[in-house]
Order: C-alpha cells, then structure tokens, then sequence
C-alpha cells in the first residue's frame, strides 16, 4: 500500500515512516503544507495521514482540496486538537478516521489498516491470515472452516493483532485499544494476560497455529516467522 | 450589625443626650428667670414695708394675701442677715407648697424686727412642668421622625450599594457576565461601582490569561510526548532486550502514558471550564452504564469485584462525551480505591445516581477530594478524575457530593 504522511514534526514523521515500512509498503513524507499540496497532486495514495497543525497552512484545507478534486484518497487526521468540534468538521469533510496525539503507533496502523480495507476491497469485510478467516461485519472467526467463538474484546485483539502483525505491541497500547484511554490502571495488566491466554487457546484447540509470542514482558508480537 | 442600626443607635443616643443637656439648660434658665421675677415681687415688697415703716413709725397691719405672707417676729439687734431662701408656703393649716421666699430686718421704734415674706411657687413649678413636657413631647416626636426619615433616605440612598453587593455576590470568574453600570448621582457609589466593574474585568482577563496559558501549554506538551511515545513503539521493535532493559522500558511507558492522560485532562478542563463542549444531546443513563459496565467487566472480574447495579430508566440532556468521562471518572474511582474481593453498589433512580464501594476504612477529607491534583496516599491516579467530574456535574448544574457510610465510600450526583 502506498501511504503519505503529512506531519511537521520530524521525531513523529520519521517514527511513523519507520513503522509502516515494510514489504509490499511504500511511504512517502510531506513536512509543510506546500510540500503536501505538491504531492497530492502528483500522486494517489491509499491512505494519507494529516496532521492539521502544519507550518504554511492548515491540514483542513488539504482535506478540502482533495474532496474537491474528488480524490479518494483515504485520509485519516492525526491532530494534537482534541477537540470535538475539529473531530466533527474532519468527519463531516471527508475524512475516514481521526487519530489525538499522542497515540501509539499500534493504534494507527490499525486504523490505518481498516481504512485502506474498507478501500481497497470495496467494503468487503472479509480479513485473511493464514488459516485464519475473520468476517469483519458478522464478527465471526473461521478455521480451517470450523467456526471459532471469540468474546467482543478477543475478538478485537485479534484483529489489532494482525493489523500489526511483526510488531511488538506495547501492553499499554493494547489495554488503551481494548479500554479507551479513559482507563487508567497501567500497573496491573493481569486482564490482557488472560484475554491473550484465551485467544492463543482457541486458535491452537482449533488447530491453528500458536502466532503470539511474548515480548520481554513489556508486550506482545503476533507473527507467523 | 447593620449600618442603618448603628447609624441609628448612634443617633439616637447622641440626640438624647443632647436634648437631655438643653432640657437641663433649658430647665435651669427658665427656674433662674422665675425665681429672678419671684425675687423682685418679694423685693417690692421689702420695698414697702420699709416705706411704710418710715413713714408711720410702725409695722404695717398683716393681710392674707393670696399669694404672699409676711410675717414679723422680734429678734436681738442685728442677728438677721438680709437673703433670699428657698422655703415652704402655708396654703391651709396642713397644707404647704414648695415657696421662696426673703429675710429681712428693721427697726421700729428702737426694736429690732425680722420679717420674712414668703411666696407661693406653685405657678412657677406649674409652668416650668409644662415647658419641660413640651420639651420631651418635642424630643419624642423628633426622635420617631429622625428614625423614619433615617430609615426610608438610607434605604433609599444604599439602594445602588446593595444592588453592586448583589452583583458581587453573583459574580463568577467562569462566567461571561459583567457587573453593570448602575445608575446612581451618588459618587461614592458610582466609584465603588467603576472599582467593583474594574476589578471583576481583570480578574477575568486575569483567569483568561491563565487559562489560555494552561491550554496552550497543554498543546504544546502534546508534540514531544507524542514523540517519546512513538520512538518508544520503534525502539520495541528494535528486539533483543534484556530482562533488565524490558523493566525499563515498561517503567517508561507507564510514565509516557500517565503524562499523557494528565495533559489530556488539564486539556479538558480548560474545555470544560471554557464551556466549550456544548452540543447536547437525549442520554439514557441506564443504556450508557449498563454499556459501561459491560465494558469493563474484565477490570471487575479481575480484581474480584462484586457489583450490584440497580438502574431505573432515567433520560437527562448533555454532552454525550463529557458525562461519559463522568460515569467512567466515577466508577474507575470505584475499582481504583477498592480491594480485591469489595463491593460496588450503583443506584440509579430519577433523582440521582449514587456510586458506593468499599475501600479504606478512614472517610476522605470531603472539602479536598474536588481541588486539583489532591490524591489519596497510594492512588496512582492523575488527581484530576474528581476535579473534572465536580466540573462535569457544575456544567450541567448536578451536584456532585461525598460520604462515607462505613464500609461504603459514597458518590452522589443529584440531578
């Protein structure tokens, strides 16, 4: 997938870069609102990632433009503004998603992901990994054509899981995916453990493999290497 | 006291003691002319007998008269020493009235006399008792009128002073509203009220100030902690951590998100306080708890908490986002200062919701859980949750109070 991610401020850029690099990946980087102008009207992305505060002008008007030029670039709004108002005219110009800072990079990848699906297959709401099959709208998970019953919140992990799968995710960044970033109980993950030790069971009982692997005790990867 | 009762015992007092004094002048002066003109008729008198003495060689035949008596008795030569004396008047045989009168001598026919003319005072005591109950009649009336007048001009005149009282009162650093001009030809008013509109326009521009700065030093924290949060996402990529490392990293990333979620409250106090969340909408508190409940089951669950919700259907009209971080705020709280194995009890009725759990056995101090950044010994908290949800329920004027009933910590929000 082909990306461009619109942010002034380097440290986050080059973090944001750096995460979504990978095979089959292709990122580009805008860190003005002229460099961003001059990219979108050169090249279609799958997704775009705008920052709204920007030196040079406002990531708002960007949004506008692409509406108006009736791109379909997918964009989702990574802005310091948590504001609902700004949430709500992002939204109502466009926009697919939109992200508060900070955020953990886990979190964006995930949103990311769902929006180029929602793209790239038509709304089809079918995700793939291996054997496993996962039908997004109906919430059902398949493997090796039997059935798997995942509670809401394993469900959810799962799907977080393979949006990033190769990456460490933080325990932190799960329980603020699982919870909301109104939870704040960071000393005791106890809960993600049990949730992990569920989803991990009833992969292998239904004859899948064993995909996560604890990382160092500061979190978890989901990986098929 | 009120200035009215002071301003009017203290001129009460003044006035009496006033007219007290010019009453006892007054009394005085009026007693000295009288006994003065009393002094003269006894003199005249005097005058007479000794007229008459001269001219016939003989003491003067004594009358009754009505009002003066005269008598003569024979005393040693020259022991009478002339003066006016206060004395008794005889009007019947046992009936005497306050008189003045004068002791004189003379001598008739080588005898030797004391004569003593006595005057009746009884018209001049009479008419100094009517000038003195006029005087006091007069000291009452002026009294009762002073007290009206006092009370109807200074009521009248204090008006624009209680109304800028009122206004003060009133006045609310968080609110848009100004003190108003009052109309008033009172100078010292209209200056207290320039100085009440004044300092209420700086302290306001004052909080602003503050405000904007907290905002925007908010904002401007965002930037970096965003970017220590995402370099801490790649530096976990980067694999290969000792045990000792992961402790580290772990320890980085519960401070990363605490200062995150601090700022992202001070953030929505400023907003709150600002009230700029204003879109409201229908909310069914009963749905949305439940919801919340469901939620957070897993937290629950895994400090082996026990709830019992009894929610009635209860509809109130709000900002959707802000009473969910006040549900959310109360019953965090719940878990958060509980022990493994407590209870929470969550009531909702028309009236109000009440939050219980069990926790420390000591109630918290009720006047300080709602200030900023007050934690409880242990709490890991931001110290904001409550502050904010005090502010929640101002906004939407609910009030929000504690109590401990043992074993229960109890919140309240009151619709």
């Amino acid at each position: 997938m082909k990306l461009l991610i619109i942010e002034d401020e380097e440290g986050l850029r080059e973090s944001i870069e750096e995460y979504f690099t990978e095979a089959g990946n292709i990122c580009e980087t805008a860190a003005t609102y002229q460099a961003a102008i001059a990219k979108i009207e050169l090249y279609r992305y799958d997704c775009i990632l705008l920052d709204i505060t920007l030196p040079g002008g406002n990531g708002i008007s960007i949004l506008k433009k692409l509406k108006e030029n009736n791109y379909t670039d997918g964009v989702l709004i990574i802005s310091a503004r948590n504001s609902l108002d700004d949430r709500l005219e992002g939204l109502d110009l466009g926009a697919d998603d939109y992200l508060v800072k900070p955020f953990h990079l886990s979190e964006l990848k995930a949103r990311v992901s769902a929006i180029i699906r929602r793209k790239m297959y038509n709304g089809s709401n079918l995700l793939l990994f291996n054997e496993i099959n996962i039908d997004l709208q109906a919430k059902t998970v398949v493997i090796f054509d039997k059935p798997v019953k995942f509670t809401r919140k394993e469900f959810a992990l799962l799907i977080y899981f393979i949006a990033n799968k190769g990456k460490v995710i933080s325990k932190n960044a799960i329980a603020e995916h699982l919870w909301g970033d109104g939870i704040d109980m960071a000393d005791n993950f106890d809960f993600i453990y049990s949730h992990i030790k569920n989803i991990r069971k009833k992969l292998m009982e239904a004859g899948g493999n064993d995909y996560i692997q604890a990382a160092y005790g500061m979190g978890y990867k989901f990986t098929d290497k | 006291m009120k200035l009215l009762a002071l301003y009017n015992r203290v001129n009460v007092i003044t006035t009496i003691i006033v007219m007290l004094i010019t009453g006892i002048l007054y009394y005085v002066a009026i007693s000295w002319i009288l006994n003065g003109q009393n002094d003269k008729a006894l003199k005249v008198e005097e005058d007479e007998i000794f007229d008459y003495v001269k001219l016939n060689h003989q003491l003067p035949q004594v009358f009754d008269s009505k009002d003066q008596q005269i008598s003569f008795t024979e005393a040693p030569a020259n022991s009478v020493k002339r003066g006016f004396i206060n004395t008794r008047y005889r009007k019947d045989k046992n009936d005497y009235e306050p008189g003045r009168g004068l002791v004189s001598s003379v001598t008739v026919n080588g005898k030797y006399y004391k004569i003593l003319i006595v005057e009746s005072k009884v018209e001049t005591e009479d008419l100094i008792q009517i000038i003195f109950s006029i005087t006091i009649g007069v000291i009452l009336f002026l009294l009762l009128v002073l007290l009206i007048a006092n009370r109807l001009i200074l009521n009248r005149l204090w008006q624009p002073f209680y109304v800028i009282l009122k206004e003060l009162k009133l006045f609310n650093i968080t609110d848009n509203q100004e003190i108003p001009q009052i109309a008033t030809n009172i100078e010292e008013f209209s200056e207290l009220n320039q100085a009440a509109t004044i300092m209420t326009s700086r302290a306001k521009h004052d909080y602003k100030d503050l405000k904007t700065f907290t905002e925007n030093a908010s904002h401007e924290l965002l930037t970096p902690i965003a970017v220590i949060n995402s370099k801490l996402d790649s530096l976990i990529q980067t694999e290969n951590f000792s045990e000792k490392q992961s402790k580290l990293l772990t320890d980085l990333y519960t401070a990363v998100s605490k200062l995150s979620k601090l700022n992202q409250s001070l953030l929505l106090l400023v907003k709150i306080e600002n009230r700029l969340l204003t879109d409201q909408q229908n909310i069914n508190l009963h749905l949305l708890i439940e919801e919340m409940l469901a939620h957070l089951e897993d937290i629950f669950l895994d400090k082996q908490i026990t709830i019992t919700a009894q929610l009635n259907n209860k509809e109130i009209v709000a900002n959707n986002y802000l009473i969910e971080i006040l549900l959310n705020n109360l019953i965090i709280n719940a878990v958060r200062h509980n022990y493994a194995g407590g209870q929470i009890v969550i009531d909702l009725t028309a009236d109000n919701l009440i939050i219980k759990n069990t926790g420390g056995s000591t109630p918290l101090p009720e006047e300080q859980i709602f200030t900023r950044f007050h934690k409880s010994s242990g709490s890991d908290g931001s110290g904001l949750g409550l502050t904010i949800s005090k502010q929640i329920c101002d906004n939407f004027n609910f009030s929000l109070s504690y109590q401990f009933n043992s074993p229960y910590h109890t919140f309240i929000v009151t619709f």
